[in-house]
């Protein structure tokens, strides 16, 4: 190492490292340098993902970034789940393609036509455990032209904290360089500090009318908890309906 | 018309080193049967050169040369060679056809008719078009000679000439060596001169017939072709007759078939019964890279898959292996083979391997310029491959919504990128509570107030019912007494504000909870 670098100005007293050591490590790195960058630069050049519900994409500032990293989080009948599939119903309308990478087992397709998700235009893996997951989700999102890629592993949270944070920066970086929106379904931050946003939900009021009684639908509230960029904000109310309320 | 004849000189042990590509240039010699005393019907020629002779014992020729290895003839791999060789005719042209099977000294050749007419346009030449064709076939692992003339016949003759010499001095330029195989190209005003030295045992007359024209002094074509015809047949039989007719080259050539069925068939007999996962794989890896090499032979994915394995004791295992959509990536399909083995117990070891398959194009298709790009069907392929082999057989695919009034059935079907998309539709209802499922459903116990549940303890939810909605009865299948079905369903929200779609099952009478509303 040479006596002008970076680590050894570190080391030298913990000075910060002159001006000229970074544009050599820059010039040294070369194109890699730019991976960093292509997760901001894919959020910004590309228009959001709205979900269709106004409260929540004024929250997000109009959607999910295309490219980026987004956790979905609550318990449940938080309505995480009708989120994500709002999400899916209005990218399929758009004729975007979506894949659901299914960790839970839990995709319900009738519901999901019901909440006005186009299934053929939605890839559904179900993969048997965590592992295969990840490179399920690896795999899809090499592939450029899905506009989403929805992991479900709610449910299943303590095998997917105990996988390593490089798997969520590889994940990240796929997505990134394809434009590909990963949103991680789950009951708690799994991803930790590689998500470039987390949306917390959680329900206020379970709504039943009439005798006898006839399951209406959620109240629930959502507020960002993790933002790479901007404000933190929220929380905002939303109502979601049951099917049968109709 | 102009035919090429593509014959494989020696198959046994062609079909061997094909399955074996580490026998090649080793001495190997093929058996026709089990034990020391089988004969051996094929000899390689670094076994020749050691010494050892086709028809002697292999006990006698293990003696005559120490490291020569000694293959049981085998029928399938035999098959599959020959299927091979007219998967890599088609490759070239669009029409070709099996040659019958010989006899005699012709025994264990194989070959194939392939319709040379008007390739002279796509390969410059109808040489050019012979060595395109030994390429393809050596790509596919077999040596073979080349050669084109103006009937089947003629053609065949001069193929097997060429297995005996290496040029044939009347045409230098159109006689040409290629890698492990030779090409000749007879003009049709050359096939005479060329037919006229030729031995009459390259016609394969039957071995009687033979016998008849030595006694005769006929030792060549010419000298056939020179016997007065006039009583010919009473003398020596009708088979002469067809031996003097396969010499006239302009006579009407019945056209060759087109390819019509994409079917693929990889098989081999092992010598030692498998029972373990990891030896099957590797044989069916093997059976796999050649399949895959005939597909792209024809331009093809690979399909479904039908494996068979026989059994010893005479039994046979089918196992259907689904592809979500065409792969020519090996990687991909001995993944998903390995699930198909392990998805289920061997009965008996295997004592042989079938792959059978339809070739389906790869996909391709054009893109909208205006609409959201979809995924390139290539490499979405290739991806969806990968996902079933690592989810399983059945379990990647667009789901549809089942002609059924179970509530939790449904189908899945390879899913296919839309191509072509549809027109923008207005937006969609957005705001809709939607259900988890839990599969399978949660067993729950379950205590009842004035015929609703009051109280309940799950894995899911838990505590006193706080509100409840329903009963909603959904029955069917009652015409059949496996599929019957008679549910009461409840939108139960309980203590610990979870809410679930709580069912009772009349026919298990059991309470589950199928779904949980998110």
């Amino acid at each position: 190492m040479s006596p002008s670098s970076p680590a050894s100005a570190r080391s030298r007293g913990g000075t910060r490292p002159a001006r000229s050591d970074l544009v050599r490590l820059l010039r040294d790195l070369g194109s890699g340098i730019r991976r960093g960058l292509a997760r901001d630069e894919a959020a910004e050049s590309s228009p959001a993902l709205a979900t269709g519900l106004a409260a929540v994409d004024e929250l997000l500032g109009g959607g999910f970034a295309p490219g980026s990293l987004s956790e979905l989080t609550g318990p449940p009948s938080s309505g995480r789940t009708a989120l994500a599939l709002a999400l899916l119903a209005r990218t399929t309308a758009a004729g975007g393609v979506v894949a659901v990478v299914d960790g839970a087992d839990a995709f319900h397709p009738l519901s999901a036509t019901a909440a006005g998700v186009r299934l053929e235009r939605v890839l559904w893996a179900r993969p048997p455990a965590a592992p295969e997951a990840v490179r399920c989700c690896d795999r899809l999102l090499r592939v450029r032209g899905f506009a989403v890629v929805l992991l479900d592993t709610a449910g299943r949270e303590t095998e997917w904290e105990a996988l390593p944070d490089a798997v969520w920066q590889r994940l990240a970086r796929a997505g990134a360089a394809t434009r590909t929106a990963l949103i991680v379904l789950s009951g708690r931050r799994v991803t930790g500090s590689l998500a470039d946003l987390a949306l917390a939900l959680q329900p206020t009021r379970v709504r039943f009318r009439g005798t006898p009684s006839l399951f209406e639908g959620l109240e629930i509230e959502a507020a960002i908890v993790r933002r790479r960029r901007g404000p933190l904000r929220g929380p905002t109310a939303l109502r979601l309906r049951a099917e049968s309320a109709d | 018309m102009r035919i090429a004849c593509a014959r494989v000189a020696d198959l046994p042990l062609a079909a061997e080193q094909r399955a074996h590509p580490e026998l090649r240039g080793r001495p190997l010699a093929i058996a026709g049967g089990e034990g020391a005393r089988a004969e051996l019907i094929s000899v390689s020629p670094e076994a020749q050169r050691a010494g050892v002779r086709v028809g002697t014992s292999v006990a006698h020729a293990r003696s005559v040369c120490a490291v020569l290895a000694v293959r049981i003839v085998s029928p399938s791999l035999a098959q599959t060679a020959r299927d091979a060789l007219l998967d890599a005719a088609f490759a070239c042209a669009p029409r070709a056809a099996p040659a019958p099977c010989s006899g005699g000294v012709f025994a264990s050749e194989a070959a194939v008719y392939v319709d040379a007419e008007g390739t002279g346009a796509l390969f410059r030449s109808e040489a050019g078009f012979a060595t395109a064709l030994v390429e393809r076939i050596r790509r596919l692992g077999l040596p073979v000679d080349v050669a084109v003339a103006s009937s089947r016949h003629v053609a065949s003759i001069a193929a097997r000439r060429l297995g005996v010499i290496d040029t044939f001095p009347c045409r230098d330029e159109a006689v040409g060596a290629a890698e492990a195989g030779r090409v000749l190209v007879l003009l049709p005003e050359q096939e005479r001169d060329f037919l006229a030295p030729l031995p009459i045992d390259l016609l394969d007359p039957d071995d009687a017939l033979a016998e008849a024209l030595t006694r005769f002094g006929v030792h060549t074509v010419r000298d056939l072709l020179a016997l007065p015809r006039r009583g010919l047949a009473t003398r020596l039989g009708v088979g002469v007759l067809e031996l003097l007719q396969r010499m006239h080259a302009d006579r009407d050539e019945t056209p060759l078939p087109e390819l019509r069925d994409a079917r693929l068939v990889e098989a081999i007999d092992l010598e030692a019964p498998v029972d373990r996962l990891e030896p099957l794989l590797f044989v069916l890896q093997g059976l796999l890279s050649r399949l895959l090499e005939r597909l792209e032979a024809r331009h093809l994915g690979c399909g479904d898959i039908a494996l068979a394995l026989d059994l010893e004791g005479g039994a046979r295992d089918v196992r259907h292996i689904g592809l979500a959509a065409p792969s020519a990536d090996l990687r991909v399909l001995v993944r998903i083979a390995r699930h198909a083995l392990e998805s289920r117990r061997l009965e008996a070891p295997a004592a042989g391997v079938r792959i059978e398959t339809r070739g389906r194009p790869l996909r391709r298709d054009q893109l909208d310029l205006f609409r959201p790009a979809g995924p390139a069907p290539g490499v979405l392929g290739e991806a969806l491959a990968a996902l079933q082999s690592l989810c399983g057989d059945a379990r990647v695919g667009t789901p549809i919504a089942a002609d059924s009034h179970h509530p939790d059935v449904f189908e899945v079907t390879p899913f296919a990128s839309p191509g072509i998309p549809e027109p923008a539709e207005a937006a969609p209802f957005t705001g809709a509570l939607v259900l988890r499922a839990l599969r399978p459903p949660v067993p729950a116990q379950v205590r009842r107030y004035r015929q609703c549940p009051a109280w309940i303890r799950s894995a899911v939810a838990n505590g006193r019912v706080v509100r409840c909605a329903g009963p909603w009865r959904t029955t069917g299948g009652w015409w059949s007494k496996e599929g019957r079905f008679a549910f009461d369903h409840f939108d139960v929200q309980s203590e610990d504000g979870v809410v679930i779609r709580l069912r009772y099952d009349h026919v298990g009478r059991v309470w589950q909870i199928d779904a949980v509303y998110d």
